[in-house]
């Protein structure tokens, strides 16, 4: 039996003027899937997310969403089924909109009736007290912020979200908590993910498989079991890994020392 | 709940609490800045003159009284009286009416103008952006006076006319400044997101991308009130503007230009007036810039 | 082991910002001493921190006040040192090098003649001999081709080389301390650990001491001697940077537990619960 893939992605390519920034990219993620894209600045994993979303509509190849094809100027429904969270929590909430004015915008031009429950049950999905609901973003802090742009995107009630280092201008303790809160959003929703980061931590943490891109091309792609377990074959993983393990703590908190 | 603990309160209940919530931190920031205050003060009082006039000015403005002629300042005349014999304070006091319905509807025309121009050039860009700003730039390179001239020149002198004559000069840096600020904008990540929630290009502009752009149009406004009324008084010193005998502050600064070495007293007082309001309308605006660029 | 005086001697620090409603303590009451040794002082933002670093350099901004029982460079006190001569530590004797070189490298000057100018500046050179030892500099934090890349702008280099152009020019004058803050935070993973090492390698050779300013534990405890873990403008604990996964203060064993790691896969990432006790009186 096979099902449908809920990401299925051929032969992407993307050019900025002359620049080849993605040559044929393809993977495919599985329904309930949480899929990483790796790599380090200049690699294009951002510019993967752009082209999925339809931010970013100059791409060529195939690119299909349940079975749908993608199309470079997506129509609105789309929106409810594909969303996505920025990186920076200080950038993508608009200023002069309260965290209620903010939640009510998708669902007022989607038409979607009952606004009061779904904003007051969007803020409780995502941790955050109704005292909250009225506050403009620059009385929010960096986690606060960041939650209220995850509960912007489920409140359409996606079933694929895509997610721009969501955490990577977080603190530690406060990245933890975010983390924490979309694995319970992804297993309450059964949401299909595709995570972006260049923290292979957290890519380890929160995805079953990963693809490791680099210059614009994916050069591996893995189970993050496999990869953890047995390393990577092209040599850039290898590399990768090695400078991430060689940044990881030196002994961790519960495991015995080797002797 | 006390009206402190209501504007105050870090978990506001309602839009409308988290907005006047707002107002007062805004309000609190410009307390701060005491020549913003300064400004705020002369800027009210002009307000209240305007609307006080009947009450406040001791003689009627229009009335002539020819043995009165050319006074000097006395507890009769506060300002002295002008060659035909009318109170200077009076003529004053009503001409904030003049100076207030001036700039209040060249800032109304202009400010939504170049504001709706600016910012369908700025998020469009392309073909759209390189015409709107030739056309921008064409009305921008004409001195704001000579156009003014021109077309009361074309139109016949009296206020209305004065005022689209400087409205028309008047709304180039407007879509300027709004156009700037939009194409900073226009990549941000709070846009990028209200696209991808399958909004309209006119909903993204007039919901979102304007009320960024709004500060600054206005702190533009109060800026360039100072020149609004200048040309104005410019106008009306070439008897062009409002004509007589409606007491126009530069009209008055003309009709006193002959007498200015023995009778000062009467092209100084309107010269003071129009010097006053240009900076309280100055220092408010800076003191805006300041409060509302806060994020 | 010498008795020499420490490089740094700081005790009871406190950073307070006074703005018109209340007043800020961004440091409170921080002590220790700096040896030729790598310290790390760690936290999270807000943790003071960075002020640390700046209040060591007289770099505070305003409305900002600095305040300590003692804070001395080799002995000297640098409260009541005069101007001239606080200024003149900077650069000669103590040293920072900033998180991205993007914003701390002047754009329109090419970096080699930033770097020959730091040199004329600090020792007196000639124009050719400057260049020279802009070269020599330029080889010893591991860039080759030093003559092409003496004419680049900072634009046009990676992060990583501009991060080692920073550091080469913190350390023309020669200084006995080099405070880095977050020197790596804005570079790539495998960028990190080789501009590291170059630093640490460097600040041996010469003696120096190094204070390594990070949210990153791990990176620090990889490479540093001693780390103060900081919360709320206070140090929770110091210890030996090997010996951070035994941690005991429960803050430092929270930051620990809440981190993802590859090779040790956990459920749920532990959340730090913050006990207001850690911030004291």
């Amino acid at each position: 039996m096979s099902a449908l893939p809920a990401i299925e992605v051929r032969n992407l390519n993307v050019h900025f003027g002359t620049a080849h920034v993605l040559r044929d990219v393809s993977f495919s993620v599985a329904a309930g899937e949480s899929f990483g894209l790796v790599g380090e600045s200049g690699s294009g994993k951002s510019t993967v997310l752009r082209a999925l979303s339809g931010l970013n509509p100059n791409w060529s190849g195939t690119v299909r969403f349940n079975g749908r094809d993608h199309v470079t100027r997506p129509a609105r429904d789309f929106y409810r089924q594909v969303q996505m969270v920025f990186q920076d929590p200080f950038g993508s909430l608009h200023p002069r909109l309260t965290v209620d004015a903010c939640l009510a915008e998708p669902l007022a031009i989607h038409g979607i009736g009952d606004p009061d429950r779904r904003i007051e049950q969007a803020l409780a999905d995502v941790g955050l007290d109704h005292g909250f609901r009225f506050r403009y973003p620059n009385q929010l802090s960096g986690g606060q912020r960041q939650r209220v742009a995850i509960a912007r995107a489920l409140i359409l009630e996606p079933s694929i979200l895509l997610l721009d280092e969501p955490t990577s201008a977080l603190d530690v303790s406060i990245q933890a908590e975010v983390l924490n809160l979309l694995q319970d959003l992804k297993n309450r929703r059964d949401l299909t993910m595709v995570l972006v980061s260049h923290n292979l931590a957290v890519v380890g943490h929160m995805c079953s498989r990963v693809a490791v891109m680099n210059g614009g091309v994916i050069v591996e792609e893995a189970d993050i079991d496999t990869l953890r377990r047995q390393g990577g074959r092209h040599p850039y993983t290898q590399e990768l890994l090695a400078a991430s393990r060689h940044v990881a703590l030196a002994q961790p908190m519960d495991q015995p020392a080797m002797v | 709940m006390s009206l402190y603990t209501y504007l105050t309160s870090e978990r506001p209940a309602s839009r409308r609490q988290a907005q006047l919530g707002q107002y007062y931190r805004q309000w609190q920031a410009l307390k701060q800045n005491p020549l913003a205050l300064m400004g705020l003060v002369i800027v009210i009082a002009l307000l209240m003159l305007a609307a006080l006039a009947p009450w406040v000015a001791p003689h009627d403005p229009i009335a002539q009284n020819l043995d009165q002629r050319l006074l000097a300042p006395s507890a009769k005349h506060f300002f002295g009286t002008d060659a035909l014999g009318r109170d200077i304070f009076s003529r004053i006091v009503y001409g904030t009416r003049i100076t207030l319905v001036i700039v209040l509807l060249v800032v109304i025309s202009v400010g939504p103008l170049g504001l709706l121009i600016g910012t369908l050039s700025g998020y469009f860009g392309g073909i759209i952006d390189t015409i709107l700003m030739r056309v921008t730039d064409i009305f921008l390179a004409f001195p704001r006076l000579v156009l003014a001239l021109a077309f009361v020149a074309v139109l016949g002198p009296g206020i209305e006319n004065a005022v689209i004559a400087i409205a028309c000069t008047a709304w180039p840096p407007y879509a300027r400044v709004a156009r700037a600020e939009t194409m900073v904008i226009r990549n941000a990540d709070y846009i990028a997101a209200v696209r991808l929630q399958g909004a309209s290009n006119a909903r993204i502009v007039l919901k979102h991308v304007v009320p960024i752009c709004i500060p600054s149009v206005i702190v533009r406004t109060t800026l360039d009130m100072a020149g609004i009324i200048l040309t104005a008084a410019g106008l009306g010193f070439l008897g062009l503007g409002a004509q007589p005998p409606l007491p126009e502050w530069g009209a008055m600064i003309a009709a006193g230009r002959e007498f200015v070495f023995d009778q000062w007293w009467v092209a100084t007082f309107p010269g003071l007036a129009i010097c006053l309001v240009a900076l309280g309308f100055n220092l408010l605006g800076d003191g805006l810039r300041d409060v509302l660029d806060a994020k | 082991m010498t008795d020499e005086t420490p490089l740094i001697e700081v005790d009871n620090l406190r950073v307070r910002f006074h703005t018109p409603t209340r007043i800020v303590e961004a440091v409170r009451g921080l002590s220790f001493k700096l040896g030729r040794e790598k310290l790390a002082i760690v936290g999270e933002s807000g943790s003071g921190k960075s002020m640390t670093g700046r209040a060591i350099l007289d770099l505070v901004p305003w409305p900002g006040e600095v305040l300590a029982d003692r804070l001395a460079f080799r002995g000297e006190d640098l409260r009541t040192m005069d101007r001239t001569r606080r200024r003149a530590l900077r650069g000669k004797s103590i040293s920072m090098v900033m998180q991205d070189p993007k914003f701390s490298l002047n754009p329109v000057m090419s970096v080699g003649k930033q770097i020959s100018e730091a040199f004329r500046l600090h020792h007196r050179l000639t124009g050719a001999e400057a260049r020279d030892r802009t070269l020599a500099m330029l080889e010893a934090v591991q860039i080759r081709e030093p003559g092409r890349v003496y004419d680049l702008y900072p634009h046009e280099v990676s992060g990583g080389m501009g991060q080692r152009i920073m550091i080469a020019m913190m350390l023309v004058g020669e200084p006995d301390v080099l405070i880095a803050d977050e020197p790596t935070s804005a570079l790539d993973v495998t960028v990190q650990a080789q501009v590291l090492q170059i630093m640490e390698r460097l600040v041996s050779e010469r003696g120096m001491g190094l204070i390594l300013i990070s949210h990153d534990l791990p990176l620090v405890s990889a490479f540093c001697d001693r780390v103060i873990v900081m919360y709320a403008g206070r140090a929770m604990e110091t210890l030996d940077a090997k010996a951070l996964g035994k941690g005991r203060h429960p803050y430092t064993k929270g930051l620990i537990e809440c981190l993802p790691d590859l090779d040790y896969p956990k459920e749920r990432l532990a959340v730090l619960n913050r006990d207001p006790a850690w911030i004291g009186p």
